[in-house]
């Protein structure tokens, strides 16, 4: 089952996709996917982790060795929107690119999960775009939540996809596309950390929670967005989620608050 | 672990904002693996599964634990790029927090095995309005351990005013009502020990005290 969230006709609904692709909901009634607004697909966002250098390739394109321990940070729930949204390049900067992401939704809480039993504490998958602003790095607490929890920058969705209906995760294809053309191309086989061992590293630290969220890491294959641009996000059996990259001056222009704009 | 019913949302601390602790690491942030200053606030989050209350037991993990102490924003309207002259009119109250985590030695990575904790991040449920508050810059933090006086940090003494912090903070990320920003910890963190009772205050108006257990 896929199941996603909805904004029709202002009111936010827990929908479910079928095998066409249409959109059913709770009562049955088909909704045309011109009058729905998707939203990111977890109705309670808890702790967000992502994993940097995840993928080897990825690790050497940015020229640092491959880690020994998950590089795990935590992205505020400001960053998540839903698919065919808009995602934002802020103005003053040199470079900004795509993180396409295998996410591991979790369904039950847990402490000191063995990895053997990892995956049933999984609900589900999704995929996420965990954007990046190579500009805003800094070597405090890299990558610094400048740089990993700004509004918008983590498209998700566009549904969970229950775990059974995707079974084994260890080698699904992963693909970008930009304005059609392909840019990213990878596989789950190459993760250094996979899902079982991330939840007995991360249940050891802390309790998880049904909500929670572990984006995997990205694989190779880097390339700069500007306003204007879609990105497709796209993990095999689990989803395409599509971003639509518009100017910081247009994203903020209806949503800052006070008059200092 | 399940006590808290303030933070909503996000709870964002301010590390390295003490401007002596700042002056004293200067020296070294043009080492590698820092090689530049921080030109930003240093920022991390507390999860969820931290947040915890007034009087909550905290589990003590590992050989040795330290905890700090900080005034906390909490959010009473929806905050996105403010300017520093309209920030407080985002803030509806003060409260306290204490950080227990585990001794750090670098602030080059996010620090989850150190700052993620269970029941790490104690906050005093009742923030005092801002209005009830004469002068912001005059606000002091005192924490004890046991009843023995361990630091002293006044707002006068940060490196970054709270209005700087919310302007900067809200460009990165819109603030929602019930985000919680801790502005500010001694530089020193506190050792603790199992049994210890940690109580700190905001200039007498306001307590939090918490105790350690042992696993």
């Amino acid at each position: 089952m896929k199941r996603a969230r909805i904004l029709f006709q202002e009111e936010i609904l827990n929908v479910t996709v079928n095998q066409a692709g249409e959109i059913q909901t709770e009562s049955g009634q088909l909704l045309p996917e011109n009058d729905v607004q998707w939203l990111s697909p977890v109705q309670n966002p808890g702790t967000i982790f992502a994993l940097g250098l995840n993928y080897a390739d990825h690790a050497s394109e940015l020229a640092f060795a491959p880690p020994t321990e998950p590089l795990v940070f935590i992205k505020g729930t400001n960053t998540l929107t839903g698919h065919k949204q808009d995602s934002y390049r802020p103005d003053d900067i040199e470079f900004m690119h795509y993180e396409c992401e295998l996410v591991a939704v979790i369904g039950k809480e847990g402490k000191n999960i063995d990895r053997k039993d990892a995956m049933d504490y999984v609900a589900g998958y999704t995929v996420c775009n965990d954007f990046a602003i190579r500009d805003y790095l800094e070597n405090y607490y890299r990558p610094n939540l400048r740089v990993k929890s700004r509004d918008s920058l983590c498209p998700i969705g566009p549904w969970i996809i229950d775990k059974e209906d995707v079974g084994d995760i260890s080698n699904l294809k992963i693909e970008t596309r930009v304005n059609g053309e392909l840019t990213q191309e990878g596989s789950t086989a190459d993760m250094i950390f996979d899902v079982p061992f991330l939840i007995e590293y991360l249940s050891a630290i802390m309790t998880l929670q049904p909500g929670d969220m572990i984006a995997t890491g990205t694989p190779k294959g880097l390339k700069d967005m500007q306003p204007g641009d879609v990105v497709v996000c796209s993990i095999e059996k689990v989803g395409s989620l599509e971003t639509h990259m518009v100017s910081e001056q247009e994203f903020y222009s209806s949503r800052i608050t006070g008059d200092n704009n | 672990m399940n006590s808290n019913q303030l933070v909503k949302e996000k709870f964002v601390c301010v590390a390295l904002n003490d401007a002596k602790q700042l002056n004293e690491l200067n020296g070294t942030f043009s080492d590698k693996p820092y090689v530049k200053p921080p030109t930003q606030p240093v920022l991390y989050f507390k999860t969820r599964n931290t947040w915890s209350s007034d009087d909550a037991q905290v589990s003590y993990v590992g050989d040795s634990m330290v905890v700090g102490a900080s005034i906390a924003l909490v959010i009473g309207k929806t905050c996105c790029r403010v300017s520093e002259t309209d920030a407080l009119d985002y803030v509806s109250g003060l409260t306290l927090t204490h950080d227990f985590s585990l001794p750090e030695q670098s602030y080059y990575r996010p620090d989850i095995k150190g700052k993620c904790l269970d029941g790490s991040a104690p906050i005093a449920q009742n923030p005092v309005p801002l209005s009830d508050i004469a002068s912001l810059a005059d606000l002091t933090v005192t924490t004890s351990v046991n009843g023995e006086e361990k630091s002293v940090l006044s707002v006068s003494q940060f490196h970054r005013s709270i209005e700087q912090l919310i302007h900067l903070i809200s460009t990165i990320m819109t603030l929602n009502v019930g985000d919680v920003i801790a502005v500010g910890f001694p530089g020193d963190r506190i050792a603790v020990q199992v049994g210890d009772n940690v109580s700190s205050s905001m200039s007498g108006l306001q307590q939090l005290n918490n105790t350690l257990t042992g696993e």
